[in-house]
């Protein structure tokens, strides 16, 4: 579809952990995080991935940043591999490609000076002092904080602002992507609109990709140009924001969006909510076949017989369901 | 009619620093069988107001209020006792994280039958039937199982029902619900608003419903009051607070979530600031330093209510008539 490659593209990527139990005579268990995921994110585009907690959306960003060593699959940046390498061969990734957080309060080490946490990628890439000065009081003025800040720490701060700190601290190495896991999920509604902004504008600026990972389908819906919908492991649906919310396919993603409450009464009212029954079942063991079997309203036999596979239904639109691939 | 009426509440809390306040001299009203919402973002008071109502903040507290009439009965003039027993029978509370109020060390049997016990002086075998009906109602499947686990046992979405059974269990008339959906997924959020929707409609109860997600509030309430810095800024019905709001902090919270929605892209517009320190709020609007209109009265005086008429109140100085005229942002 587009001429130029991906800056990154993911295929059929793995990642389990192990589940044991503590009783010795118990079965090996696995807990399948990240079941063959598929997608690409191109240059200063923003690829929003949502679905319910505990789908593997977290796991997907800590292995495509390298913070995880990944079972299976590619994960190709920049044309290279980077799914097995490590040391040396994987640092300069590290400069490239950062990670934001969703908590700010655990994610900065409360005994570092604002300047040190900010200062630390570049430290770790050993950029001399003078260069590193530099590029902190370009940051902090960048993301809104105050040079007498620097010398302060974490608590001093509030969530946004800590979120700040924690986006200037990713912006230091100049990377070309970007992890958001949850960037705003721990800050205040009329905060998070802050920060959300900033993103914006820092990509705008410089150019960068972002993934970014919520639950939040209505700030996903803003911020990013496409999205994917993770459900139990796999992604299940995935394409432009308009085109997914306009002719999303998925039961799954059908119900995701009809469920996210609308900030408009008229509108809420007319608008029927569709509820799924049950939980989200245990990745340890999760149904055979299609992952949403045993939610699904529109089940048939061959979907606990055969997982779907991810097919392009219409130009970028991605869907994995035996049903609705063929309604 | 209203079941609940508060006048002139203040809460404080006492701690090393100096004295935090919560809760600035609020009054209002809870209608009968009416779906109130209370929305504003966190630490602006919307627990702490309902928790002094009933009397459940710890030693440290402060609370004075002229009046809490709650179904013709003066709370204030209650003692500790007769407010207990009121919490539980006559008010039901849901909380946002189950864990927290659920108690780890007892059964799901347990922890129904109690107040069950103690309110409604039930015997053992007839309090394990009501809390069986009772989970029945919250749609738990094999709720005879369910009464043998523990919280830890149960996913979130279940110890929220659980909990909802609880508060539901001697049929008050009165339900509060802090934050009950927040630390849910969308869409087991989905099935506990319709839970609460059907219950509502089935007993009759006012509920209050807590929380800083305006889609929740829209979806659900019919009225809405609106926190910010420990006072009420607007208040109104559900109409008038999405579709006519009249303060300017009601007008930054609208502004400031996205819509989910096709193509066009329009940037969010942030309130700047951040929220006031309540342990030193500000003396006159608590909302003068992140307002854009703000005027120089603004800065010293507190702006009174203004009643705009059909129960729509406005707390802010551009009502007056000499203020300047601004249009909705
Ligand atoms: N280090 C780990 N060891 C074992 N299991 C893990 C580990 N990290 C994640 N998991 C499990 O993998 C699954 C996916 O977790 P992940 O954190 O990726 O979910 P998520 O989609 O980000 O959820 P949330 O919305 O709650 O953040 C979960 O069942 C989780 O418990
Ligand atoms: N137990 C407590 N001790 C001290 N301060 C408290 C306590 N509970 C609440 N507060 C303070 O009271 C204010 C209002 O809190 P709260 O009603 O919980 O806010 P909301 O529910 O709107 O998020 C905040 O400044 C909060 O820090
Ligand atoms: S494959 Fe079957 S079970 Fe899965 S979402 Fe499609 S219809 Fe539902
Ligand atoms: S009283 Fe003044 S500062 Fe407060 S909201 Fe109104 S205009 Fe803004
Ligand atoms: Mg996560
Ligand atoms: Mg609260």
């Amino acid at each position: 579809m587009t001429e130029t490659a991906p800056l990154l593209s993911v295929r059929d990527l793995r990642m389990w952990f192990s589940a044991e139990k503590k009783d010795i005579f118990a079965p090996q268990a696995v807990l399948k995080a990240v079941d063959g995921v598929s997608f690409d994110i191109r240059r200063g585009e923003t690829f929003g991935l949502v679905g319910e907690s505990g789908c593997g959306k977290t796991t997907v960003g800590r292995t495509v940043v390298r913070l995880y060593k990944p079972r299976e699959g590619r994960i190709l940046f920049g044309g290279v591999d980077i799914a097995n390498l490590s040391g040396k061969d994987l640092a300069p990734y590290r400069r490239r490609m950062q990670m934001i957080f969703q908590d700010p309060y655990a994610s900065l080490d409360p005994r570092m000076t604002v300047e040190s946490i900010i200062a630390e990628p570049l430290k770790l890439q050993h950029v001399p002092k003078l260069e590193r000065i530099a590029r902190v009081w370009e940051l902090i003025d960048r993301v809104g904080l105050k040079r007498d800040h620097l010398n302060r720490y974490p608590h001093e701060f509030s969530g946004g602002q800590r979120q700040r700190i924690g986006i200037a601290r990713a912006l230091a190495t100049r990377p070309e992507f970007i992890v958001c896991d949850e960037p705003i999920s721990a800050l205040d509604v009329s905060i998070q609109a802050q920060v959300i902004n900033m993103l914006e504008e820092m990509q705008e600026e410089m150019h960068m990709a972002y993934l970014f990972i919520s639950h939040d389908l209505s700030m996903v819906s803003h911020i990013s140009h496409r999205v994917g919908v993770m459900y139990l492991g796999h992604l299940v649906e995935m394409a432009d924001m308009a085109e997914l919310y306009q002719h999303h396919l998925h039961p799954y993603t059908t119900a995701l969006m009809s469920a996210v409450p609308i900030a408009d009464p008229v509108k809420a009212a007319t608008t029927k909510r569709i509820v799924l029954q049950g939980d989200v079942p245990t990745p340890i063991d999760p149904p055979s076949g299609c992952p949403f079997r045993t939610r699904c309203a529109y089940c048939t036999k061959r979907c606990s017989e055969a997982l779907p596979e991810m097919k392009e239904v219409s130009p970028g639109h991605f869907l994995a369901c035996h049903v609705m691939q063929n309604a | 009619m209203a079941l609940l009426e508060v006048q002139n509440l203040t809460t404080t809390f006492r701690i090393g620093v100096g004295t935090v306040q919560a809760v600035r001299g609020i009054s209002f009203h809870v209608n009968e069988g009416e779906f109130l919402g209370i929305v504003g973002e966190s630490g602006s008071g919307k627990s702490v107001t309902m928790l002094s109502v009933m009397h459940l903040l710890p030693d440290y507290a402060t609370i004075t209020a002229d009046s809490i009439l709650f179904d013709g009965v003066e709370m204030t003039e209650l003692g500790a006792k007769e407010l207990r027993a009121m919490h539980g029978r006559d008010i039901g509370m849901v909380f946002q994280d189950p864990m927290t109020s659920l108690n780890p060390l007892f059964t799901v049997e347990q922890q129904l039958t109690e107040p069950l016990k103690i309110h409604l002086g039930m015997k053992k075998k007839e309090a394990r039937e009501k809390a069986l009906e009772l989970l029945n109602e919250v749609g738990i499947p094999a709720p005879e199982e369910r009464l043998r686990q523990y919280p830890h046992e149960l996913s979130g979405g279940m110890r929220q029902r659980v909990m909802i059974a609880m508060a539901l269990s001697c049929a008050p008339k009165m339900l509060i619900a802090d934050e009950p959906t927040t630390a849910l997924d969308v869409t087991i959020q989905a099935q506990i608003l319709e839970l609460l929707e059907a219950l509502k409609q089935k007993s009759g109860a006012s509920v209050v419903m807590i929380t800083h997600d305006l889609g929740v509030i829209a979806s659900m309430c019919s009225r809405i009051i609106v926190m910010y810095g420990g006072t009420i800024c607007e208040e109104g019905s559900a109409t008038d607070i999405f579709y006519d709001p009249r303060h300017p902090y009601t007008w930054g919270l609208l502004r400031s979530v996205p819509k989910i929605s096709t193509g066009e892209h329009r940037k969010l517009i942030p309130i700047p600031g951040t929220p006031p320190d309540m342990l030193r709020p500000p003396e006159g609007c608590p909302f003068a330093p992140r307002c854009r209109h703000c005027m120089r009265i603004c800065r010293t005086v507190p702006p009174p209510q203004t009643d705009l008429g059909d129960g729509h109140r406005v707390a802010c100085h551009l009502m007056h008539p000499c203020a300047p005229k601004i249009d909705r942002e």
